[in-house]
């Protein structure tokens, strides 16, 4: 019987080519999406959760504000916390993690190295990256060890046998090997190359910076909440008679699985992903397969003409309709399963290219739930797409078919419902890929009040104030170069937590949280800052600031909104007396605000003030042109002043859209899933049409003969398309409105949602629409009328 | 073994009713070769539609071998109508998808025959229609008598005790007809078929052995 069933599926399947492709490339190219999707998502929902403790660890945020003020959230703590929590009776294990770039060095073989961390002994104990060799509870308890992946040995040393073998790191230590472990999972916001034992960096622990992730590992029987009343209580009995009033001071454990979509904290390791984005692709790819569905189904539907005298002689022959139901069934059973291969290796061999969009590393061998969901897919898709034709086909009469009636395709209406919901989807999509192109085009366009483009950042320098004059002056000899200077971090993601804790006519106990840049002299010029008030500093201002006597006095330029916030006007703000942590100096100038964050954020109170202790990157501004020769020129003079560090160098627009990393790669992804939704939908539009057409070749043949153009011939067979479209555009545009006004609040500064992206998008969908419907409807209006007669 | 008592057949027109048949009796016995004539839209096919349970009339009963069919329930009516009735159509109504021998076959896996036992009666059935060459081919691969010989083959293997034609030869010329109805005649005669035929032709009514003349949803004394 069922041998019979898919003989007939099989030849049924053949000799409708058309049909057959539409069906199986449309879901198939459903299934792919769905699994990229779901490896990504997968991804992104599984992340940290693998550690064998997973429920147990806790990293603890630091949460402070003044008076008057929005809290602020960050995820680094001063190094002092984590002895303190080690002794609490709810910690298990604890360890500080320290980030640095840094470079290493094997033999010659010296390479800067972005994910150098520094962990306390308890590190390998608590998470689990389980150790190819060496003992996870000694691999880091002295000073000097380091512990590398299995991908970093054998880059250093092309073999993962390296325990007992030395590193160098930048500043001249030399590091034994005490273990190697594997590679960090994709799925973890812990990624490292080196953890090299805490004690190596011979720091004492202090109250002062908060430069250190806390991570610690519950015991059995304690809880978050008991370990936040404890941090409370700890915190109220350190800072006794020290707050300032209105000052608050809070230590939230936040669990590691739950860092990466739902930690509020800023300065992660690893940016976080956001949740609303999982949400969306998660509706994506169900929309997806949905809509690959629904082709299968109008399909099957619209050709039930063509199979009713099928089903008719079966009936005649004695089949129930439970036995055609089946038979049905086998058929979208083996689409399906056509589908499904081609969807799976589809997705294998499109998924390096869906890794380097997303900026992700996913492999097929993520466990089984792929597989499950594949199997529920494959069980869900052959029932959904197969069911509806599968009851309305085998319902036929089998006495109106074999009377020779004409059966006329029914289930029109639900067909044109199905249509009008795949087009909304559509037109949904279209409208969400050009406003978020909207936005990014906004953020990379807007005026920033600072001139990113054609500066490039040198990182890592870590040059003394007298080197850099020396390297400066040489690279100014350069032609090309305009600009030389250096900062403390990137203008355009700053960093660090300062205050200004006096300032000139407020009350003695004003305190204000403020984001600093120490910076080099030229500064404001290289990176194009206005000033709306002062001056720019001048070779006599930097000399006030080298003193090391009691002359020394320091200069501060503050942004307007600072200067507003201060409640004073620009021109009153120069000249004021202000301290900075510490450093006592007056307002210099004021500077015209500036962009330096995510456009999500309102622009903050910064101030930028000349410090010639450390400097982050050498920022050189050039006249464009020809790069090449000047970045070669740029190396060379690198090497002759900083021998010990490799050249490395990236344009600040980089810097720039790494803010925006989780849009761009949204973007990227809401682009081609969209394209997909779009062309799944035409090829079922196409499949219709195609029936449509032969359908009405007689009708066609009689109108053409008595007298109707090719045109009017098209324009009927494609008006009812149209129709469907529209009314999807009716559908589709409020929601996307809707989504889009939503989407776009989440930043502070946005493009604006125009009448004209929809109209844009209505008469994409209906241009789209319109083409592949003629594709056939122009086939049939120039056939000639005298074949389509004769052969009814 | 047949029998329609006051048989009725109507469909709603407006406030009336429109009807094919009216009142029909009729008593077809075990062994007959019984040919209905009549004009079009006297209500042949619907009567035979009838008879071979794919329509069911508006009134009156219908008995098959004395026992309702109306009330018979659907297990049982599935059964009579896979077991004892075979169909051959005007058109053929092969499936294009099928093979000769598939086609032949399809009955006997609705009767859940094993696989074997279809087999063995699908081969006999090609060797005494002559047809064991032409098994793997399509229908549109064959001429029209040889397709209405599949149909008549497909009609037969399930050994039904009735064979209800439809104008079996009607898009047939004379030769080939005069094949089919020889066919009919002798699955008649040798085979003890019972056999009713909706029919144009007074050339072919003479093969079987009583006439019913159909007028209007009537049967012409």
């Amino acid at each position: 019987m069922w041998r019979n069933y898919l003989k007939t599926a099989l030849r049924n399947l053949g000799r409708r080519k058309l049909y057959t492709a539409i069906n199986v490339f449309g879901l198939a190219a459903g299934i792919a999406s769905f699994i990229l999707l779901t490896l990504y998502l997968q991804n992104e929902w599984t992340y940290d959760q693998f550690h064998t403790h997973a429920n147990e660890l806790y990293r603890i945020r630091l949460d402070y504000g003044e008076r008057d003020q929005p809290v602020t959230h960050t995820a680094m703590n001063p190094s002092g916390l984590g002895p303190v929590m080690k002794d609490f009776p709810e910690v298990k294990y604890m360890s500080r993690v320290y980030l640095e770039a840094t470079t290493v060095k094997v033999g010659d073989k010296a390479v800067n190295e972005k994910k150098f961390i520094y962990a306390d002994p308890a590190f390998f104990q608590m998470f689990s990256f389980p150790l190819l060799s060496g003992n996870t509870a000694t691999a880091l308890n002295g000073p000097n060890m380091v512990v590398l992946t299995a991908t970093m040995a054998r880059k250093y040393f092309g073999t993962t046998d390296v325990v007992g073998r030395t590193l160098t790191i930048n500043n001249g230590k030399s590091y034994q090997v005490t273990g190697v472990s594997v590679d960090p999972p994709s799925n973890t916001h812990l990624k490292y190359d080196f953890v090299a034992s805490y004690a190596s960096m011979g720091k004492k622990d202090s109250w002062n910076a908060p430069n250190y992730f806390t991570y610690v590992q519950l015991t059995d029987k304690a809880t978050a909440a008991g370990l936040h009343k404890r941090l409370a209580n700890f915190i109220q009995e350190m800072m006794k008679g020290q707050t300032r009033s209105g000052a608050t001071l809070d230590f939230v454990p936040e669990s590691v699985p739950a860092i990466h979509l739902h930690s509020i904290a800023d300065n992660s390791i690893e940016p976080g992903g956001d949740i609303r984005y999982n949400y969306i692709l998660t509706v994506v790819s169900i929309l997806l397969l949905l809509i690959a569905c629904i082709n299968f189904m109008n399909l099957a539907t619209a050709r039930s003409a063509d199979r009713s005298l099928e089903i008719g002689v079966r009936k005649a022959l004695g089949a129930i309709r439970m036995q055609l139901f089946w038979q049905f069934i086998a058929e979208s059973c083996l689409i399906t399963f056509c589908a499904m291969g081609v969807g799976i290796l589809l997705a294998a061999v499109l998924l390096p290219y869906f890794n380097n969009m997303t900026g992700g590393a996913l492999r097929f061998t993520n466990g089984y739930t792929l597989y499950v969901l594949l199997g529920a897919v494959f069980m869900g898709t052959t029932f959904l797409a197969g069911t509806y034709p599968a009851l309305f086909l085998s319902g036929f009469r089998p006495v109106q078919v074999l009377k020779g009636r004409i059966m006329f395709a029914k289930g029109g209406n639900i067909r044109k419902t199905l249509v009008v919901f795949q087009f909304a989807a559509s037109v949904f999509f279209i409208i969400c890929t050009l406003v978020v192109g909207q936005q990014l085009h906004y953020i990379q366009h807007k005026k920033l009040g600072l001139d990113r483009a054609q500066v490039l950042v040198l990182p890592g320098a870590g040059f003394t104030p007298d080197q850099l004059t020396l390297f400066k002056s040489r690279l100014l000899q350069q032609t090309g170069i305009k600009e030389v200077s250096a900062s403390y971090d990137s203008p355009v993601a700053v960093g660090g937590g300062y205050s200004i804790s006096a300032f000139e006519g407020k009350p003695a106990d004003y305190s204000m949280n403020i984001t600093a840049i120490p910076v080099e002299k030229d500064y404001l010029r290289t990176m194009g800052i206005r000033l709306v008030a002062g001056a720019d500093l001048t070779n006599a201002d930097i000399q006030d600031v080298l003193r090391t006597d009691s002359a020394k006095t320091n200069h501060f330029f503050l942004n307007e909104t600072a200067v507003y916030k201060l409640g004073l006007k620009p021109d009153e703000a120069v000249g004021k007396r202000l301290s900075l942590n510490g450093r006592e100096g007056t307002v210099k100038g004021v500077m015209k605000d500036f962009h330096f964050a995510s456009m999500k954020d309102k622009i903050a109170p910064i101030i930028v003030f000349p410090e010639y202790n450390y400097f982050g990157q050498v920022l050189l501004k050039t006249s464009g042109g020809n790069n090449q020769q000047v970045v070669a020129a740029i190396e060379s003079l690198w090497n002759q002043y900083q021998s010990g560090i490799p050249f490395e160098y990236h344009f600040m627009d980089e810097d720039f859209n790494r803010l925006y990393k989780a849009e761009f790669s949204t973007s990227n992804i809401l682009r081609t899933f969209s394209t997909i939704v779009i062309l799944v939908s035409c090829m079922g539009l196409l499949g219709l049409a195609a029936f449509t057409a032969e359908q009405r070749t007689r009708e066609v043949g009689i109108r053409k003969v008595l007298g109707a153009s090719a045109g009017s011939v098209v324009m009927l067979l494609s008006k009812d398309f149209i129709r469907l479209v529209l009314w999807a555009l009716c559908i589709a545009a409020p929601l996307a409105w809707y989504a889009m006004h939503h989407w776009l609040e989440a930043f502070a500064y946005h493009a604006a949602l125009s009448v004209w992206t929809f109209l844009l998008a209505g008469v994409l969908a209906i241009a789209i629409a319109l083409l592949t419907v003629s594709l056939q409807s122009v086939r049939a209006a120039l056939a000639n009328p005298v074949k389509s007669l004769r052969s009814e | 073994m047949i029998q329609l008592q006051k048989i009725s057949r109507h469909y709603p027109v407006g406030f009336g009713k429109n009807y094919i048949l009216k009142d029909v009796d009729l008593t077809i016995n075990e062994g007959e070769f019984v040919s209905i004539m009549g004009p079009s839209g006297s209500g042949k096919s619907t009567l035979l539609h009838i008879l071979g349970l794919l329509e069911e009339p508006s009134e009156g009963q219908y008995l098959f071998e004395g026992e309702r069919v109306d009330k018979m329930n659907e297990k049982k009516r599935t059964q009579l109508h896979r077991g004892a009735i075979g169909f051959v159509f005007q058109a053929y109504h092969l499936i294009d998808e099928l093979t000769v021998y598939e086609n032949i076959e399809t009955p006997l896996l609705y009767k859940n025959i094993p696989s074997s036992e279809r087999k063995s009666r699908v081969a006999d059935v090609l060797d005494r229609f002559n047809m064991v060459a032409k098994k793997d081919l399509f229908p549109n691969q064959l001429s029209g008598g040889q397709q209405q010989l599949v149909g008549i083959a497909r009609a037969i293997v399930a050994e039904p005790r009735v064979i209800l034609a439809d104008e079996p030869t009607g898009n047939l010329h004379s030769d080939q007809a005069k094949v089919i109805m020889q066919l009919f005649k002798h699955l008649n005669e040798q085979d003890k078929i019972t056999i009713v035929q909706v029919t144009h032709s007074d050339v072919n009514a003479t093969y079987g052995n009583r006439i019913i003349q159909l007028r209007d949803g009537n049967i012409l004394p």
